[in-house]
């Protein structure tokens, strides 16, 4: 799987090796984000989603982007992307830069936003536009994942008093994230 | 689940579930439900309530 060079607590300089021709480097058995398996994904939505009013509902990321755009490789280095729950639970612990953004549709009233949820919960909120625009909206922030339990998710938010659809099959909506730093 | 409990409080405002209150709709289909009651003065309304 990996030629490996770990600086373990209890032996010291550990390495092993096979003939994967990949290189990785360890901190007392953890990989470090420059090893060749720091996570990476991009996953985007493939219909419109209609947002109840004033009720904080997870964006159905339901499909891998693909690495060259089109087919091949999907983007999702370490398969940590669930397309079932709509959501990224790295398998390293680190910190991660996490993107949104998805296409509302205008109304009358009210204003619209996107959260990324940690846990289940808000952790920080995108940019609130009134719902009189429509357009895009975007949330990107860094989060703490412990790389075993904490997980991501992008919840949307609009209160015009009746139902929204946001994104749509021909207009950008993608979640991303990537670790830039080891924990 | 907006409407149920605009028309059980009908002075709860856009602020009150932007702060105090939370609906919350986790796409599993399993529907919109209450993640967060915290206003101070009304009741969270009961399952029969808003059936």
């Amino acid at each position: 799987m990996a030629c490996i060079i770990n600086a373990s607590t209890t032996s010291g300089l550990v390495q092993t090796a096979d003939l994967s021709g990949v290189l990785q480097f360890q901190q007392n058995g953890v990989a470090l984000p420059n090893g060749g398996v720091a996570p990476a994904f991009n996953a985007y939505g493939s219909a419109l989603q209609s947002i109840a009013t004033a009720t904080f509902t997870k964006i159905a990321f339901n499909t891998k982007a693909f690495l060259n755009g089109v087919s091949g490789t999907v983007f999702d280095t370490n398969t940590n992307y669930d397309t079932t729950n709509y959501r990224f639970t790295p398998t390293v612990a680190g910190y991660y830069q996490i993107n949104s953004t998805i296409s509302t549709t205008s109304s009358a009233t009210g204003l619209a936003f996107i959260a990324i949820y940690k846990n289940g919960t808000a952790f920080c909120y995108g940019n609130i536009v009134p719902n009189t625009n429509g357009g895009y909206i975007t949330a990107n922030g860094l989060v703490y994942c412990n790389g075993s339990t904490d997980y991501i998710e992008i919840y949307a938010y609009q209160n015009s008093g009746v139902s929204l659809n946001f994104g749509s099959s021909s207009s950008p909506f993608q979640f991303s994230g990537c670790l830039v730093r080891g924990a | 689940m907006y409407d149920k409990i605009m028309k059980l409080y009908p002075s709860l405002t856009d602020i009150d579930f932007m702060t105090v209150i939370t609906l919350q709709n986790d796409s599993d289909g399993k529907g919109d439900y209450i993640a967060k009651w915290e206003h101070p003065t009304l009741a969270r309304p009961t399952d029969e309530e808003l059936a």
